[in-house]
C-alpha cells in the first residue's frame, strides 16, 4: 500500500482517481493546484503523487520539477489530458516517472503505479 | 497556391453585400422584412456541405455562372415559408405551380443582384444560366458535385438570412469553382504579406478533423456513448460576426485560452439537454436535484478539458511544439453571449477571424456537441508557414516511447 497525493483541479477527476486508488492505497490528501501539491508533499512526503498538468496558479510540470529537485526520490506520475510529445518531454525533464493520458481506465492506472511503486 | 487574408476579407464583404442586395430585392417585391445574419467563407469537406440545413424541406433556385468568376450558386427558402412568399408577391395563390413560378422568379431577381456585385468589383462580366427551381430536403438542395469534382474540400460562401420577427429563414450558397477562386485570389496574394498557402489550410482542416475524432473518441471512452465527429470546417468572417456562428440557444460547456503557435480560444459546447445526458453518463451515481447540478457541471468541466486536449494536441504534435491551455472555465449562457467577450478580446488585434468548427453527435443518446476554435489570425498564418505537410498525420504522441 502506497501513500498517494492526488493533485488535480477537477473535483470530478479527483473523485474518480480516489475511487480507483483507495482500495489498495492510502490517499494522504487531494489538492487543486501545483502550489498546494508542493506544500502538501513537503508536509507528508507521500510515496507517490498523481499529478495533473493543466492546473491554475502553478501547473503540474513546474510542481513536479520543484518536488523532484528537493526530493530526488519522490515518485510522480503525470495524470493529464495533454497528449503532446513536447509536454511529455518537459515532464521527463522535470523528473516525472510516468505519464497517463485521460481518459483512462482503471487497469492503466494500476499498471502505471506498479511500474513506479512496485509492491 | 496562396490566398491572402485581405482578399478573403474583401470577398467575404462582397458576398455579404450581395446577400444584402438580394435581401433588399426580396423586401421590395414582397414587403417581407429580412436581414442578413451572417456571411462567411468556409473551407469544408464537400460531403459535409449543407449540414446546417438538417432534414428540413426547402424550395429554391440554382444557377451556374461563368466569366470573371465561375461556379454555382443556390438560394433556398424553407418550404413552409414559400407559400407566404408567393402570397406576398401575388395575393392569393391558386396552384402550387404558380407558387413555384413566383418563387423561381423572385430567386432569379435576388440572385442577379448577388452576382452583379461580384462582376462590378471584378470589373468584368459574369454570366449566369437561367434559374433551375427545385424542392428538396436538407443538403440535397446543393449541387451534386463541385465543378472540379476530384477535390475533397471546397470553398463556399454562405449567407444566412432571417426574416425579422419570424423564425423562418433562407440561405444563399455560392460555390465558386476552386481553381477560379484561388487563381483570382492568388493574383493579389503573390504580393501580400498575409498570404496563406491553400494546400496547408486544407491540411490543417484535415488535422482538425482528426482532432475532432480524437475528442469524440474521448467522450466515448468516458461515457460509453458512441459519439462520432460529424463536420469540421474552417470559416473566415469579420470578427463582429463571430458570435453569430453559434445559435441563440443556451449552451453549457468550457472555454479555454490556449497559448503557443497559434494562441487563441477554444470552446466545447453542449446544448442543455445534451449536457445533462453526457454528464449523467459520466457520473457513477445520478446526482440529486433537477436540471444541471454542480455535479453535472464538474463532469462537463472535466469532459471539456479532455476534449480540448484531444483537439489541440494534434496541432502541437504535428508542429513539434507545445500548445498550453488554461484550466477550463465553465460557461453556461446563450451561445452568442458566450462568444461575445472572446470575439472582443480577439478584435483588439484583428479585424477578421478564422473559426475552426467541429460538431459531433450520436443517435444512441441525445448528445450534440460543438467545438469552436478561434486562433489568433497572424499566429495561425505563422503556424501554417511552419507546418510540414509530410508530418500532417502525426497527430498522436507515443507515451511509451518517451517514458
Amino acid at each position: 500500500m502506497a501513500d498517494v497525493l492526488i493533485a488535480d483541479d477537477s473535483e470530478f477527476m479527483r473523485n474518480l482517481l480516489r475511487e480507483i486508488l483507495e482500495e489498495d492505497h492510502e490517499i494522504v490528501d487531494e489538492v487543486e493546484n501545483g502550489v498546494e501539491a508542493v506544500e502538501v508533499f513537503n508536509e507528508h512526503e507521500p510515496d507517490l503523487v498523481m499529478m495533473d498538468i493543466v492546473m491554475p496558479i502553478r501547473d503540474g510540470i513546474e510542481a513536479t520539477d520543484e518536488i523532484k529537485t528537493n526530493h530526488p526520490g519522490a515518485n510522480v506520475i503525470m495524470c493529464t489530458s495533454v497528449g503532446q510529445e513536447e509536454k511529455m518531454k518537459e515532464a521527463v525533464k522535470a523528473g516525472a516517472d510516468g505519464y497517463i493520458t485521460k481518459p483512462f481506465q482503471k487497469p492503466s492506472v494500476i499498471e502505471a503505479i506498479q511500474d513506479v511503486v512496485p509492491t | 497556391m496562396q490566398v491572402d487574408v485581405q482578399s478573403l476579407g474583401t470577398f467575404n464583404r462582397l458576398a455579404h453585400e450581395g446577400a444584402e442586395q438580394a435581401t433588399s430585392a426580396l423586401a421590395q417585391m414582397t414587403g417581407i422584412d429580412a436581414a442578413v445574419e451572417v456571411t462567411k467563407i468556409s473551407l469544408v469537406d464537400r460531403a459535409d456541405l449543407g449540414e446546417e440545413l438538417g432534414d428540413d424541406d426547402y424550395v429554391g433556385v440554382q444557377f451556374d455562372f461563368e466569366g470573371a468568376m465561375a461556379g454555382e450558386t443556390v438560394l433556398v427558402f424553407e418550404s413552409a415559408s414559400s407559400t407566404e412568399i408567393a402570397e406576398s408577391l401575388l395575393g392569393d395563390v391558386d396552384t402550387d405551380a404558380m407558387a413555384r413560378s413566383s418563387v423561381e422568379e423572385l430567386g432569379n431577381i435576388m440572385m442577379s443582384g448577388f452576382i452583379d456585385g461580384w462582376a462590378d468589383y471584378l470589373d468584368a462580366p459574369i454570366d449566369h444560366s437561367p434559374p433551375t427551381s427545385f424542392e428538396r430536403a436538407g443538403s440535397a438542395v446543393l449541387p451534386e458535385a463541385p465543378a472540379d469534382g476530384d477535390r475533397d474540400q471546397v470553398f463556399v460562401f454562405r449567407s444566412q438570412i432571417e426574416w425579422v420577427e419570424e423564425t423562418v429563414g433562407f440561405y444563399i450558397y455560392m460555390l465558386p469553382a476552386y481553381d477560379a477562386l484561388t487563381e483570382l485570389v492568388s493574383e493579389q496574394a503573390a504580393a501580400a504579406e498575409d498570404a496563406i498557402p491553400v494546400e496547408k489550410l486544407e491540411v490543417f482542416n484535415r488535422m482538425n478533423r482528426q482532432g475532432a475524432r480524437t475528442a469524440a473518441a474521448h467522450v466515448g471512452e468516458m461515457t460509453g456513448i458512441d459519439v462520432s465527429a460529424e463536420v469540421t470546417q474552417i470559416s473566415f468572417c469579420p470578427i463582429e460576426d463571430v458570435p453569430r456562428q453559434v445559435g441563440e440557444e443556451t449552451y453549457v460547456g468550457t472555454a479555454v485560452e490556449f497559448t503557443g503557435l497559434p494562441s487563441g480560444y477554444l470552446l466545447v459546447l453542449f446544448d442543455e439537454p445534451s449536457a445533462v445526458n453526457v454528464a449523467e453518463a459520466l457520473l457513477p451515481v445520478a446526482p440529486d436535484g433537477d436540471g444541471l447540478t454542480e455535479d453535472h457541471e464538474a463532469a462537463i468541466e472535466e469532459l471539456g478539458n479532455i476534449m480540448t486536449s484531444g483537439f489541440v494536441d494534434g496541432w502541437a504534435n504535428v508542429l513539434q511544439q507545445s500548445v498550453d491551455h488554461t484550466p477550463p472555465r465553465l460557461v453556461h449562457d446563450m451561445g452568442r453571449a458566450i462568444l461575445d467577450p472572446i470575439a472582443a478580446q480577439l478584435g483588439q488585434h484583428q479585424q477578421h477571424a478564422f473559426v475552426v468548427d467541429a460538431t459531433m453527435q450520436t443517435d444512441e443518446v441525445a448528445v450534440r456537441s460543438e467545438i469552436h476554435a478561434l486562433p489568433n489570425e497572424a499566429e495561425l498564418r505563422s503556424a501554417l508557414e511552419a507546418l510540414d505537410v509530410d508530418r500532417a498525420d502525426q497527430t498522436d504522441a507515443d507515451v511509451d516511447q518517451i517514458f
